[in-house]
């Protein structure tokens, strides 16, 4: 087996926010490199860095908005989100819990900060990723999978040096918590200082990482500061992380779909027709209704 | 400046010696969301073409409620013609809903073009009369059409807008309070949704 390489390390762009409760660096999909064929299946990477929202008795979040074509995923680190869509599902997903939502045909939702936290104001910090869905289950049925983090398949580093959630996809046989319709590897790399995991995936997936606590050096010849993130290049299987400092990273590899996709705003189709069809259904009204 | 300059040679079939004595003469700004491009009591001293982003043409009433009279996204043109035209102080104010480029086309602009392009004078003609149109049918869905009626009037002729501006600004465009609005979405989504 050969070593990945990195091809880029990316510094976080300047925040903006998204309704009023998310303040993210934008990752994926931007320019040189990140766009969304090179990323494919991660389509979108938006990261909120630790930031403090003070108390408020009205919720701060985004109001109901559709997707169609693609899952969202909202991995929390700190702070709570209330989740409410079309389809009847809601929950609420806390510190190392998952939210999974397949859009697919179409589903309205809103994504507000829990009732309590929003009371309390405090830290938050989260990334929501989108991942996009082959053609064939583009139309399928929305779908919706809150984890919670007991419910997350755990790999124990030796030397209690950390552990290796898997949220999606198999990390020494151990196998993820979501189900997904294309073979997507995501986990989260809790790390003590000096702690060393590898990692090996096909060379022709697109993988990355992103340093969301802490430092890491990669395979012990760079290293990347916090809130930086790491496009591997499509060669070689395997990279090791260490931790220079008590670190969490966040481990993405997906199997490109290798589809043409055809973008905008909340939807991601694979053609413009699809897309016009995605805003006359929405327009009409064919995503269902839910309460602001 | 990609759209104005297809819009020109596509819709008003400029001629390429035309083009290049006129490209010069038009301007381009980057205005950020939220900047005024023309605030109540100026003179409109240009037509705004909407190269990039969104803008939105709108009164303020005695109460300091909003009413929106046009949105321009990608192509369109948003101005005050008759504060361009009788050269009077225009009641409406024109901002953006998003970053913005916008092509600054001066009355200067309109009637050098109109001199040295046929084709151009003819397309103005057109521009005019089809802005009448649109203003005439504007005046008779407020005051005859229901709340529905003058919502899918409003997809048809802005289909990706309900995407780009908050609810309150279609409401206020379509002359119908947000809570008729929603009621409007609810009722269609009740008759169209096929939940699988």
């Amino acid at each position: 087996m050969r070593t990945k390489h990195i091809e880029i390390v990316v510094a976080p762009k300047d925040p903006h926010y998204v309704g009023d409760g998310f303040r993210v660096h934008n990752f994926i999909p931007s320019g040189y490199r990140l766009d969304m064929e090179r990323m494919d299946p991660f389509i979108l990477l938006d990261y909120n860095s630790p930031f403090y929202f003070p108390p408020t008795d009205k919720p701060r979040g985004v109001s109901v908005h559709p997707h169609r074509g693609f899952e969202t995923v909202t991995i929390a680190y700190q702070g709570k989100v209330a989740h409410h869509d079309s389809s009847g599902n809601s929950g609420v997903i806390g510190v190392g819990d998952v939210q999974w939502m397949t859009a697919a045909s179409g589903i309205l939702h809103k994504e507000y900060h829990e009732e309590k936290f929003s009371k309390e104001g405090g830290y938050f910090q989260m990334a929501q990723l989108w991942v996009n869905l082959p053609a064939k289950y583009k139309m399928s049925d929305p779908k919706y999978q809150g984890i919670t983090n007991s419910q997350i398949n755990k790999y124990q580093l030796a030397g209690d040096k950390g552990v290796i959630e898997i949220i999606a996809g198999n990390y020494k046989n151990v196998e993820g918590a979501a189900s997904t319709f294309s073979p997507v590897n995501m986990f989260n790399a809790r790390l003590e200082e000096g702690g060393k995991a590898e990692f090996t995936f096909p060379s022709t997936y697109n993988t990355a990482l992103l340093v969301v606590d802490g430092e890491i050096n990669v395979n012990g010849t760079q290293t990347v500061a916090e809130n930086h993130f790491v496009l591997f290049e499509n060669e070689g299987e395997d990279f090791s992380i260490e931790a220079t400092k008590k670190s969490t990273v966040l481990i993405l590899s997906g199997e490109p779909l290798n589809e043409p996709i055809a973008a905008q705003g909340p939807f991601v189709m694979n053609t413009r027709k699809e897309i016009v069809q995605a805003i006359k259904d929405y327009n009409l009204g064919k995503f269902g209704y839910l309460e602001e | 400046m990609q759209n104005f300059i297809k819009y020109l040679k596509t819709k008003a079939n400029i001629a390429e010696s035309e083009f290049q004595l006129l490209i010069k003469k038009v301007e381009i700004r980057n205005i950020e969301k939220g900047q005024v491009l023309l605030g109540p009591g100026e003179i409109c001293k240009h037509s705004f073409f909407v190269e990039k982003g969104l803008l939105r043409s709108y009164t303020i009433d005695n109460s300091g409620k909003e009413h929106i009279l046009q949105f321009g996204s990608e192509n369109w043109i948003v101005s005050d013609r008759s504060s361009t035209f009788f050269n009077e102080p225009s009641d409406l104010s024109i901002d953006a809903i998003e970053d913005t480029q916008v092509v600054l086309i001066s009355s200067e602009f309109i009637n050098e073009a109109s001199e040295i392009s046929s084709s151009f004078r003819n397309y103005n003609q057109i521009a005019l009369q089809n802005h009448i149109r649109h203003q005439q049918k504007r005046i008779n869905l407020l005051l005859s059409a229901t709340a529905e009626t003058r919502y899918m009037n409003f997809i048809t002729l802005y289909p990706d807008l309900t995407l780009r501006v908050p609810q309150w600004m279609i409401a206020s465009y379509l002359g119908i309070t947000p809570e008729s609005l929603s009621r409007v979405r609810k009722e269609l989504a009740l008759k169209n949704f096929k939940p699988n």
